[in-house]
């Protein structure tokens, strides 16, 4: 469990410090500090496997008035997933500084790994509030880092993910009012499948819709996310949609009782397929490079609904492996997509996707960066994306009336593709290649190159990856 | 019916009419004003069922607390973003575009 | 370490390191490129040899990474994987060499041949994969490797090839996978095995073995260009002339009718594929589509693009002999696959030197090309003779084949659809010849043309004259146990245990 506070510790510190002391060079205090943290998740998921689940109650109180913080395999992967994205979108940033927009992106961007680490680690209905409006006005703040040209779309986010907060705040509230507790271990065993829960768990989920943008409540992702500084659209793709996400699943699948999981995961699953098609669409017919990466985001969120939906009609816990890799693929990918766009964007001097002709000429490893990436969003092997495709076609395909499913799965795998080769065709268009404005730089590109060569190889470590989801049955 | 259900539902009706606002209102400063609402909905309810048991559960009191300091920060930050929004619309009619 | 181990690996590594390694050399780096290109291809040979060695001594190599749970990454070296790796290796060999003759001088040369060693190092990788996992992955990857191939001189028009040519491949790429996935379910992630390994579950699980064959064959028939699935094909003839040799003889279309292979006899297996009445299907679509192409062939009046319908007319011969379950039918398929390719390579050879010595890209434009270019129009012949299926040229063996196995299973009119098809290759393949070695070119004057350089670039002329000769040999020694007829007389009897 230390290692897990000092990786949760070590960020908060940090973002403190940057904003009190204000040191000439932020950017290696941040990426030594994300590298520290990283090291201390890893020790924490090594502890949490060979240890099994460990939990810490804040302040020594005993339950249920306790707050508790848990640590699980997943939760300590996900630290390690959360710290290492911030290392990689870190070293960038240092790299490129237009990639930030502010020097308060620093600081910033350590209060998010802080609040992201401290949501995977909470356990308390609560508690899990108070992370997610942390995380939340950091990335509303981290989106105003564009300038006045982002307010606009910074203010929607921040009004949007609020209501969404106070709709999930209501649920805690309820939920408190019929069982009196807020842990999540104990009401897992306490509730009944009564109407109070029910409504509960509907505000709830609406809320955290909201926030993670899922089908249909993601109007607000695209123009945020595009009109974001380059590193900010990465983190916030990768990471901060991610939080919601978990929230949803731990109160599904831990507190709900089974039989509204079934009903509930049908309309999640539906909508899953729809946000593949609908995302997919809009990102087609994108005439920005971002706005496509942020459209995709939501087309790709989709798989994670379907995963999450089947995993609660059918009780099928083989879904949940699936899930995260969908997770923790389109985090990867994602990174690397966005801070590839980024340096397109920059170096080619406009924001258009036309403007991308020939690019894989002048500017090939960003346009290979990119066609790496996509490969993981479309699932081809041996990506991580294809890892948790797999998963999710395995149970799927075992009885001939889950088939129908599948087929929302390929249409989703052909529109990833569409919009994906979209982007890459334009750059072998040698007709009338767009001329550099800038210089291009080959570090940043490379670097930006890097997550997406460990998402195309994830495949190839799926067995201990597999283990540290907690198992799947072969 | 009991008080804590009557103000209950007073919560409840407080927070839809935020909700709404939030969704169809326009002005900024209104969104935040309805987003305030909301908020003073969801508390409501939490002091209402607070007050069901004697002394009145020191928990929810606890929580209300907490969501408040968040309420006012998150204005805070609303009010920056929308202050400065609405300054950039006003002076965008009025003045050349400077450098 | 144990070679039999690391060797199944090493030949595909001995194209993809090279391959990465030329992407980032500077456009002015010929030699270097060069270097690296014929080093990985001689590299590639020598190793193939050494496998071809070890199993006929009766070693066995098998390499295993641990990939998807239950479905490990398996490269291994049987008869029928070496078979297409040896025509593989051999025939990039000779596209290597024309390739360095007919790129010279034009630009992104670093990144044409890196691209053109990932698409080698895939195709070997699906030929020596051992379970459809494996296959799968390498076969992704070629989808991807040939894709900046197909576009790569950057027009408008290779860019719309291009998009068209995306759009059947992934399309078929996500059917094989949800075929795959499906046959994972019911049996497991298993090795390739003559005689398959689903007969174990027909009876039971019926709907899903006819479901994934369904998806597998239309995945699989995308690059094997079967019909209605074969739009792509003429449309990428775009590409460079060593691309359409490339893709038709060696990597794409083989690609494809090497899956079909393995799916019917080593992971169905002749009995299940019985049982379940799926080859009746199968064999009514080859049928169909040796004749629609043949047909199609006929109305092309651009060179490359006649050769791309003999393409698919030829390609379905390996599906029509697989799909007529007999051994010899077997022997005639898995032979053709060898054959049809040494011949396609040496058209698309010729057609690409005939483009770029004398322009010539329509068929009314080859008149009296044989005057001016007789080697070049002598490999021209003896592939086209080939193809309609004359003796002793490699193309009447395997056609004889396919009509004996024919007869073997009681399935006679397939032999009228064999001759059909050869009247039609006549039919677009003679005037072509007629034209070439007889007719007065446009602008027949003796004296000037004696003056004029004779013949193309000795790069461009060594590959196509090398394999009209293969075309020859493989035919003429046919007989005999080393030729791929003798080979692929001993694939089919292990997977049929005779």
């Amino acid at each position: 469990m230390n290692a897990a506070l000092l990786s949760l510790s070590l960020p908060l510190l940090a973002a403190l410090l940057l904003v009190l002391l204000r040191p000439a060079r932020s950017g290696l205090c941040v990426i030594l500090m994300s590298a520290a943290s990283l090291v201390a998740a890893a020790f924490a998921l090594q502890q949490a496997i060979s240890l099994g689940p460990q939990l810490l109650q804040i302040g020594g109180w005993e339950t249920p008035l306790a707050i508790r913080f848990q640590l699980t395999p997943l939760t300590a992967l996900l630290m390690v997933f959360t710290a290492g994205l911030h290392l990689l979108v870190a070293l960038y940033a240092a790299r490129s500084p237009h990639a930030t927009g502010n020097e308060d992106y620093w600081p910033l961007s350590c209060l998010l790994h802080a609040s992201l680490v401290a949501l995977w680690l909470s356990a308390d209905l609560f508690n899990l509030y108070v992370t997610l409006e942390l995380l939340s006005l950091c990335a509303v703040a981290l989106v105003a880092l564009a300038g006045r040209k982002a307010y606009r779309p910074a203010f929607n986010y921040l009004m949007l993910s609020l209501a969404g907060s106070l709709a999930y705040l209501f649920g805690v509230a309820l939920f408190y009012g019929r069982y009196g507790v807020l842990d999540v271990l104990v009401l897992a065993e306490l509730t009944e499948a009564d109407n109070t829960t029910r409504l509960a768990l509907l505000l709830m989920s609406v809320g955290l819709m909201l926030k993670a943008a899922l089908w249909p409540l993601h109007l607000w992702l695209p123009p945020a996310h595009s009109g974001a500084p380059t590193a900010v659209s990465a983190l916030l793709s990768a990471l901060v949609v991610k939080g919601p996400i978990y929230i949803l699943w731990l109160i599904w699948s831990q507190i709900a009782p089974p039989e509204l999981g079934r009903q509930a995961g049908f309309l999640f699953a539906g909508a899953g397929i729809l946000a593949l098609i609908s995302g997919g669409w809009s990102a087609l017919r994108a005439p920005r490079l971002k706005m496509l990466v942020a459209y995709s985001t939501v087309a790709q969120l989709g798989y994670a609904l379907l995963a999450l939906g089947l995993l609660l009609h059918w009780q099928e816990p083989r879904m949940e492996a699936a899930l995260w890799l969908f997770i923790l693929a389109h985090g990867l990918a994602k990174v690397s997509m966005f801070l590839a766009a980024g340096e397109l964007q920059r170096v080619l001097g406009t924001r258009r996707v036309r403007a991308l002709k020939g690019a894989s000429q002048n500017m090939p490893v960003a346009m290979a960066t990119f066609a790496v990436a996509g490969g993981s969003l479309i699932g081809l092997p041996p990506s991580g994306g294809f890892l948790a495709k797999w998963l999710l076609l395995q149970p799927l395909f075992e009885q001939p009336q889950h088939w129908p499913w599948a087929f929302g799965v390929l249409l989703g795998t052909l529109m990833s593709a569409a919009y994906v080769f979209r982007v890459v065709a334009l750059g072998f268009d040698r007709a009338r290649p767009n001329p550099l404005s800038v210089k291009p730089d080959p570090v940043a590109q490379w670097l930006a190159m890097l997550p997406a060569l460990l998402v195309l190889s994830l495949a190839l470590i799926s067995e201990p990856l597999l283990l540290w989801l907690g198992g799947v049955a072969r | 019916m009991t008080s804590s259900l009557f103000w209950m539902i007073i919560g409840a009706t407080l927070w839809l009419l935020g909700l709404h606002g939030l969704l169809t209102l326009r002005q900024a400063l209104r969104r935040i004003i309805a987003f305030n609402l909301m908020g003073s909905g969801v508390f409501l309810v939490m002091i209402a069922l607070a007050a069901r048991s004697q002394p009145s559960d020191p928990l929810l009191v606890a929580l209300v607390v907490t969501g408040l300091v968040v309420a006012v920060s998150a204005t805070a930050l609303a009010l920056r973003l929308a202050g400065v929004a609405q300054g950039q619309e006003h002076s965008k009619g009025q003045q050349e575009p400077r450098q | 370490m144990n070679w039999t181990h690391w060797l199944p690996l090493a030949i595909v590594l001995s194209s993809l390191v090279p391959g990465l390694l030329i992407f980032t050399l500077h456009e002015k780096q010929h030699r270097l490129r060069v270097t690296l290109n014929l080093c990985g291809v001689v590299i590639k040979l020598l190793l193939v040899v050494a496998m071809i060695y070890g199993v006929s001594k009766g070693l066995e190599f098998r390499f295993s990474l641990p990939f998807l749970p239950g479905a490990p990454l398996v490269l291994q070296g049987d008869a029928l994987s070496l078979l297409f790796v040896a025509l593989s290796s051999v025939l990039w060999l000779a596209t290597t060499i024309y390739a360095i003759g007919y790129l010279e001088n034009s630009p992104l040369q670093s990144r044409f041949f890196g691209y053109f060693s990932l698409c080698v190092s895939a195709t070997v990788g699906l030929a020596l994969a051992g379970n459809l996992v494996s296959f799968l992955l390498f076969y992704e990857m070629l989808t991807l490797a040939t894709f900046p191939l197909v576009v790569h001189r950057g027009t408008p028009e290779a860019l719309r090839a291009g998009r068209v040519y995306l759009a059947y491949t992934v399309g078929g790429g996500a059917l094989v996978l949800m075929g795959v996935a499906l046959l994972h379910g019911l049996a497991g992630g298993q090795d390739f095995q003559p005689g398959g390994y689903l007969l174990p579950a027909v009876g039971e699980h019926d709907l899903a073995l006819r479901v994934a064959f369904v998806l597998l064959v239309a995945g699989l028939g995308v690059k094997a260009a079967l019909i209605p699935l074969h739009g792509w094909l003429p449309k990428a003839m775009v590409a460079p002339a060593p691309v359409s040799a490339l893709l038709h003889a060696v990597a794409v279309v083989k690609a494809g009718a090497f899956g079909i292979i393995r799916v019917v006899y080593d992971v169905y297996g002749a009995e299940a594929m019985g049982q379940l009445d799926m080859a009746g299907p199968l064999l009514w679509l080859a049928a169909a589509t040796i004749l629609y192409g043949s047909m199609r062939a006929l109305q092309q009046q651009e060179l490359k693009k006649r050769l791309a319908y003999s393409t698919i007319s030829q390609v379905s011969y390996v599906t029509l002999g697989v799909a007529l379950l007999g051994p010899i039918a077997a022997v005639g398929g898995l032979v053709h696959l060898v054959h049809q390719g040494l011949m396609k390579v040496t058209l698309f050879y010729c057609a690409g030197n005939f483009a770029e010595t004398l322009g010539i890209h329509r068929v009314r434009e080859m008149d009296g090309v044989g005057r001016r270019m007789p080697l070049t129009m002598t490999a021209f012949s003896i592939g086209a003779l080939g193809m309609i299926g004359i003796p002793p040229i490699a193309g009447f063996v395997s056609k004889w084949a396919l009509g004996m196995g024919a007869l073997e299973v009681g399935q006679d009119w397939v032999l009228l659809v064999l001759m059909g098809s050869a009247l039609l290759n006549a039919g677009y393949f003679l005037p072509l010849l007629w034209r070439g070695w007889f007719a007065e070119p446009a602008d027949w004057h003796e004296d000037n043309w004696r003056e004029e350089r004779w013949e193309t670039h000795w790069m461009l002329l060594l590959p196509a004259i090398f394999t009209a000769f293969l075309s020859v040999l493989v035919g003429v020694l046919a007989g005999t146990a080393l030729s791929p007829l003798g080979w692929a007389q001993l694939i089919v009897n292990r997977e049929f245990e005779i």
